[in-house]
């Protein structure tokens, strides 16, 4: 029992406050499906409560989803590791090739322009084909030939001294005998003193020897033999050997000297052609 | 009347009602929520069940209210629909309590599945929905779960000691 307004009034039955509620919810209805304004509002102020109510509920279905991208990202990386794994393999590869290709174009380019040229004559690049080395045969095989204007004892050089001449042309490839040939012979001059001399191949790649030079000659270890141009094939003061050691033996009358050549014969796959430049003129004037 | 909550056990039994109302709006496949259970409404049975004279129709109304704006259909819908299962139980409240387990769950049930039909009406009223047969699912899956919440909510109550 209660009051209201002075009246005493028995508390509302269940039923009633059910019908008066269905009303209630009735006219909601109504009023929401024409859109009203003030419902929309009471609607959007439930909201905001329930709002933090949906973010929970949210929640695990983020989580999963989250686990869900972890697990792809996962296996994605581990895919694209492998990928990138192989493809560093084969990169290492290119680049072990690039490095080889590096060299090869710094040696290029410094027989093309690190060597001052000499006045007076011409040079150009020949390839090595092949190489010829047996205990008395010290070759080299170029790719050019007499088509190429390769004559036979024309010198061959490196960056660093005198490799050989050519001994036989063929149309399209020469051959060359190295300084280290035991046939080969080279005239030099010291360049320390001008002592006159001839640089002899021994058949072994790093060894030449220079005989016939009296125990009075003033000769030590160090020196450098540069080419004389004395013979006419080998152009004046490209270097050839090094002195590295001078025996005297009181029984014989000429010292025993060991020299290193200074080309560099077992490296590299390019060596330069020499022409003298009255060669490239009669050619000029043979074409002209 | 006679033991006024006090305000934890208030904020207990509205712990109770939010819970429920995640577990409702949680997102789920498409193939298990077909089968999801009405929480609130079992909720609610349970606590109109439990404390009559605490939760109610208003109780029930205004819970509808809520979960108008949580499920977006129109306001006023649920309301009515947790307003007429608040009324219903209140009415059998009595006999509920009697039942063995198994038959409360089917009661339970077919009281859920009648303020769910006012739902039903409702909804093809405004939207021109047709009745599906799948729409009965969930009233299935209230039966099975009610022996489980009713346990659960009944050793909440008696932990925080409301009667």
């Amino acid at each position: 029992m209660g009051t209201f307004l002075g009246w005493s009034i028995r508390r509302p039955s269940n039923l009633a406050k059910l019908i008066l509620l269905a009303c209630l919810s009735v006219a909601l209805m109504v009023a929401d499906a024409h859109h009203s304004g003030t419902v929309r509002a009471a609607r959007e102020t439930i909201l905001d409560v329930d709002h933090p109510l949906q973010e929970v509920a949210a929640l695990p279905l983020g989580l999963w989803h989250d686990a869900g991208r972890d697990l792809r990202l996962n296996g994605r990386l581990r895919r694209e590791n492998a990928r990138l794994k192989e493809r560093e393999r084969g990169l290492e590869v290119k680049a072990e090739q690039l490095a080889a290709l590096r060299l090869e174009v710094a040696h290029l380019s410094a027989l093309l322009h690190g060597k001052p040229r000499t006045p007076g004559t011409r040079v150009g690049l020949a390839r090595i084909l092949d190489v010829g080395s047996g205990p008395f045969t010290h070759r080299l095989i170029l790719n050019e030939g007499r088509a190429d204007h390769v004559f036979v004892g024309q010198a061959v050089i490196d960056t660093h001294g005198i490799v050989g001449q050519v001994v036989s042309v063929n149309r399209d490839t020469s051959e060359v005998m190295l300084v280290t040939d035991p046939d080969s012979g080279v005239p030099v001059i010291s360049e320390r003193n001008g002592l006159r001399a001839i640089v002899f191949g021994t058949g072994s790649l790093d060894r030449v020897k220079i005989p016939y030079l009296t125990v009075t000659a003033d000769i030590r270890p160090g020196d450098v033999f540069v080419s004389s141009g004395l013979g006419g094939v080998y152009p004046r003061g490209y270097p050839v050997a090094r002195v590295i050691k001078v025996t005297s033996n009181p029984n014989v009358a000429f010292l025993k000297i060991r020299a290193i050549p200074l080309a560099h014969l077992t490296y590299h796959t390019h060596v330069l052609l020499l022409w003298p430049r009255a060669q490239a003129r009669t050619q000029v004037t043979h074409h002209g | 009347m006679d033991n006024p909550l006090t305000p934890s056990q208030r904020l207990l039994i509205v712990a109770t009602f939010v819970a429920a109302m995640v577990l409702a709006v949680i997102p789920l496949p498409a193939s298990v929520e077909l089968l999801r259970p009405d929480w609130v409404a079992l909720v609610l049975v349970y606590w109109c069940m439990a404390i009559p004279e605490r939760i109610g129709i208003a109780s029930g109304w205004v819970l509808g209210l809520f979960l108008d704006a949580l499920y977006g259909s129109l306001l006023g819908e649920q309301a009515l629909a947790k307003a007429l299962l608040a009324f219903l139980v209140l009415r059998f409240t009595l006999r509920l309590r009697m039942f063995p387990r198994s038959q409360q769950a089917i009661a339970v049930g077919a009281l859920i599945a009648i303020s769910d039909l006012t739902v039903i009406v409702i909804n093809s009223f405004a939207h021109g929905t047709r009745f599906l047969w799948s729409d009965t699912a969930p009233m299935i899956a209230n039966i099975i779960v009610w022996p489980a919440v009713f346990t659960i909510l009944r050793e909440v109550r008696r932990r925080a000691k409301i009667s």
